[in-house]
């Protein structure tokens, strides 16, 4: 009796104008209605329309990509909850984050959280990549997708050490004071590097200038990073792995030969 | 087959027991994402605070405190209260004229008379005010700005109003 009124309502759900704009098709098990399944659907669409059997077997891809891109979800989610107690200021960016894992509700899950899917997205990232080399699965047709795989690889990494630099503690300050001095070595565009004086390469108006806001370590520097972090790095990780999602579904998964 | 059906057999059990842990560790995770938004420290001012002993404020009406922790403390024959000095109407803050002996506010014309009965203007509400507590150790008075007496006003032709009587309530009340 319940069962039937239950099949009853799900039936009317299913008749509404609302139910057939959001899903639009049906349940019939027919080729069409399967491709159409994956075409139509927003979320299968990422994905191949077919894939061998081996391809996603879990010895060949270790799943490491998959799990890059769970602990990147993660990642979004656990920054914005920090954002809300985490204020970019050389006064305060050090004691939020200590209120944070000391006084505010699950502050310390949601932070370590954070810290540990940052750590494991580096692992995981380049143990992808380690598995696509050594399957040769780099190779034509999807070399270009490689080239889309090492810009995300650079992305983890900057993200990774701009966010290690926000707690703004003793590591950040020497962190970005290292970091930045690399980039002053910047052939060209630093001002201690390869003909970057006979450019006209100064110490305030190179690149290091740029990235620090200043030409020493200071607010400006943690508000860049803060920025950079938050906005401008994450932005183009979600660009480049559309683009990388897109060449796997053009290319197909590659498998055991 | 029905005994069959309506025993918990052994692959049910684990099912319901994976289940409940899925259910408990989703439910444990929402329910922390909600907490983690409820700040248990503030840096603001402090809500609950002294204002010194009753024997410091003579008869009438005291601005001594509206800057710094927004009330006026008034004493009349019977005892002393503290009012919250944010108009009802918007929030703004009204001012004392004692010629007038009335609380104007200065956006919107709202008035309110010493016991904080709307004498004109759009405020719908009386002013609140705080709840009151002796300190035991030292006799100073306890303000708790966050519990307010809100009594639901009366229309009268004088505007509108409460009986004083029963504002004069504990804690809302210091009969000293």
């Amino acid at each position: 009796m319940a069962s039937s009124n239950r099949e009853k309502i799900s039936e009317w759900v299913k008749s509404t104008q609302i139910y057939k704009a959001i899903f639009r098709h049906g349940y019939e098990d027919t080729p069409r209605n399967r491709s159409l399944t994956t075409f139509s659907n927003v979320l299968y669409h990422l994905h191949p329309v077919k894939t061998r059997w081996e391809s996603i077997k879990f010895r060949y891809t270790w799943c490491m990509g998959g799990v890059s891109l769970l602990l990147f979800v993660m990642l979004a989610l656990t920054g914005v909850m920090l954002m809300f107690y985490y204020v970019p200021d050389v006064r305060r960016a050090y004691q939020d984050i200590k209120d944070m894992m000391t006084v505010v509700s699950y502050g310390t899950t949601f932070r370590n959280i954070h810290r540990f899917a940052a750590q494991g997205m580096v692992a995981t990232v380049w143990i992808h990549m380690t598995r696509v080399f050594l399957t040769g699965s780099y190779k034509s047709p999807r070399e270009f997708n490689w080239i889309i795989g090492v810009v995300l690889l650079m992305l983890t990494l900057l993200l990774s050490w701009t966010g290690y630099l926000l707690p703004w503690d003793q590591l950040a300050l020497w962190a970005i004071t290292v970091g930045t001095k690399m980039a002053a070595a910047t052939p060209l565009f630093g001002v201690e590097g390869p003909f970057g004086v006979q450019l006209g390469m100064r110490p305030d108006n190179d690149v290091k200038f740029m990235l620090l806001g200043g030409t020493e370590v200071g607010q400006n520097a943690l508000l860049r990073f803060y920025v950079l972090h938050c906005v401008v790095l994450p932005m183009l990780v979600v660009v480049f792995l559309a683009v990388h999602f897109w060449r796997v579904r053009k290319d197909g998964f590659s498998g055991p030969l | 087959m029905k005994d069959i059906d309506e025993t918990i057999t052994r692959r049910d059990f684990f099912s319901h027991v994976g289940w409940g842990g899925v259910a408990a560790t989703l439910g444990g995770s929402a329910f922390s994402f909600y907490r983690f938004y409820f700040p248990n420290v503030l840096y603001e001012t402090q809500k609950v605070f002294k204002i010194g002993k009753p024997s410091d404020y003579p008869e009438g009406l005291s601005e001594k405190w509206k800057k710094e922790r927004q009330i006026w403390v008034v004493r009349n024959e019977r005892g002393l209260y503290v009012m919250i000095s944010i108009c009802r109407h918007l929030g703004c803050t009204p001012n004392w004229f004692q010629d007038k002996q009335a609380f104007l506010c200065p956006c919107h014309g709202s008035i309110f008379s010493i016991e904080g009965n709307v004498l004109g203007g759009p405020s719908p509400r009386l002013l609140w005010r705080a709840a009151l507590k002796i300190d035991p150790t030292d006799g100073q008075i306890i303000v708790d700005f966050n519990h307010r007496q809100d009594p639901d006003p009366m229309s009268t032709e004088q505007g509108l109003r409460v009986d004083e009587a029963s504002r004069e309530v504990e804690p809302f009340f210091l009969k000293v």
